[in-house]
């Protein structure tokens, strides 16, 4: 299934990792599917491990995403596999948090 | 009153009208270090900068410290909206923070001090300045060297680890604590960093003694408070008052009730980061320990008054915008934290959010509480929570219609 949004951090730790540039090239690659948005978040909260991704509401969390990630993120968000190994950088309870946020609009 | 005579500031005191009231007697009494600590130890007084820490408690560990170059800074950042009473003592009555300062450095073994000045109050710039050489060319400052150095107006750049950090070029940006400035300070030295307010209590103390002070206040509170009141009120100003004096005389008497006639609705007793209180709490007790009982908290003894007409949801929203931009941006959690709380009450606000909001505050508050190298991080929760609390009839109203019903 594809997802509804791409949510790529902007705040400061994971901009100076380049998420400005992810933001960028997700948007890219992604403008020909109408179904799939991509959007900037202003923080995730889970700013060490950044460059954080999240896919929604599928619930996915990518972080220490790098620019040769974007590929298969893109796949991703229009209904291919999970990226699996760059889904374990940050601890369950933040992701809860954030989830929750995101299930209340924030976004 | 123990810091203005009428317990209101009425002029601009000179050198020479400070030392004919007894100005600079406490310095020239040539107490040694430990009798100045334990006056001030046993005097009670605690920091009037708004976390009350015990200022004979600072004092001691840069004191006994095995270091012997050590540094006291009087903390005149003053950018808490709405606070005023540090420029106001600075203003008026100089020498008493000067000679403060100077008992201070005596107390912890300082040689060198700083007086760390709001870079917007030229005034007082100046009247330190002239104090500084007039108190040393009649010879109290002795070998001390005292400079005043900017503080730049941002909100954590009022914090002591982020002023020592200004003094030493650097960004205004807190330090991760411990180790606490009393011991790792100024250029890694002990440093005692204190409020205006609380060096100009002092003189006093070392003056008329321990039991002349503790005659004013509470027994847990000992002493008198400056607090401010702002332009919604009819009598604003800095008025001194004794700790467990009632916040309705304050409210009333001294400040003559909100402007216009209005009705009071609700207040804030400290500032932006403590919780507001209904307007059936006015006969609480100005202390901090009464203040506490009754969930809140007594900052710096900054006073907002609310009218009836006052929309809680856009003050909310202020004091989260404001917490977000003050935020340094060094600690993740404040990041989010704040940028989220201001981000979901800008929904509220506007009416835009989901009714699932209103469960998140306390869940993204409870997450990162602690989470800082300073307590800006826990700052935001107290007037969201309680504002929330008390007029939640207001928020749901926002929510809904995206308008006020106030």
């Amino acid at each position: 299934m594809p997802c509804k949004y791409v949510l790529v951090c902007q705040n400061e730790d994971c901009k100076s990792r380049g998420s400005g540039e992810l933001l960028e090239q997700l948007s890219q690659k992604l403008k020909s599917d109408a179904d799939v948005e991509v959007k900037p978040y202003m923080c995730f909260g889970g700013c060490q491990a950044g460059p954080n991704i999240v896919l929604y509401p599928q619930k996915v969390w990518y972080s220490g995403v790098q620019q040769a990630d974007v590929e298969e993120i893109a796949q991703h968000a229009e209904g291919g596999p999970v990226v699996d190994r760059l889904t374990h950088g940050v601890e369950q309870p933040l992701k809860e948090l954030i989830y929750q946020l995101l299930d209340a609009g924030l976004f | 009153m123990i810091l203005f005579p009428e317990g209101v500031p009425t002029k601009h005191e000179t050198f020479e009208e400070y030392c004919a009231s007894g100005g600079y007697e406490a310095l020239a009494k040539n107490l040694s270090p430990a009798a100045i600590l334990e006056e001030v130890t046993s005097s009670g007084l605690r920091g009037r900068g708004g976390a009350g820490f015990p200022v004979g408690k600072k004092w001691s560990v840069a004191a006994e410290s095995t270091e012997s170059s050590r540094y006291v800074v009087c903390n005149a950042g003053e950018d808490e909206p709405g606070s005023f009473k540090d420029r106001v003592l600075i203003e008026h009555r100089p020498h008493l923070v000067l000679e403060g300062l100077a008992l201070a450095c005596r107390a912890v073994g300082a040689q060198r001090a700083y007086v760390y000045l709001n870079e917007t109050y030229e005034y007082c710039l100046n009247r330190i300045s002239t104090s500084i050489d007039e108190a040393r060319a009649a010879g109290y400052l002795g070998r001390l060297q005292v400079s005043i150095h900017r503080a730049p107006t941002v909100y954590v750049a009022g914090e002591d680890s982020a002023a020592l950090e200004v003094i030493e070029g650097k960004p205004p940006k807190p330090r991760q604590k411990p180790p606490f400035p009393a011991t790792v300070g100024l250029f890694g030295k002990p440093t005692v960093t204190n409020n205006v307010e609380t060096l100009a209590n002092i003189p006093p103390i070392v003056r008329n003694g321990v039991s002349w002070f503790r005659s004013y206040g509470t027994p847990d509170s000992p002493g008198t408070m400056l607090f401010c009141l702002g332009a919604e009120m009819n009598r604003p100003g800095a008025f001194e008052l004794p700790f467990g004096t009632s916040l309705r005389q304050l409210y009333e008497d001294f400040g003559g009730c909100l402007k216009d006639g209005a009705k009071l609705k609700a207040f804030l007793p400290g500032g932006p980061s403590c919780a507001f209180l209904p307007e059936d709490r006015l006969d609480v007790s100005l202390d901090p320990e009464s203040l506490k009982r009754v969930g809140s908290t007594l900052g710096c003894g900054v006073m907002r008054f609310f009218p009836e007409r006052a929309c809680m949801v856009e003050e909310t929203t202020r004091i989260a915008n404001f917490f977000a931009k003050e935020c340094c941006g060094q600690c993740p959690a404040c990041r989010m934290e704040t940028s989220m709380l201001s981000a979901m009450l800008e929904r509220i606000q506007h009416g835009k959010g989901d009714p699932a909001l209103f469960n998140q505050f306390e869940k993204i508050i409870d997450f990162n509480r602690g989470k800082g190298f300073c307590t800006l991080v826990n700052m935001p929760g107290p007037p969201i929570l309680s504002a929330m609390r008390l007029f939640r009839g207001e928020f749901e109203h926002h929510l809904q219609h995206g308008t006020c019903n106030a």
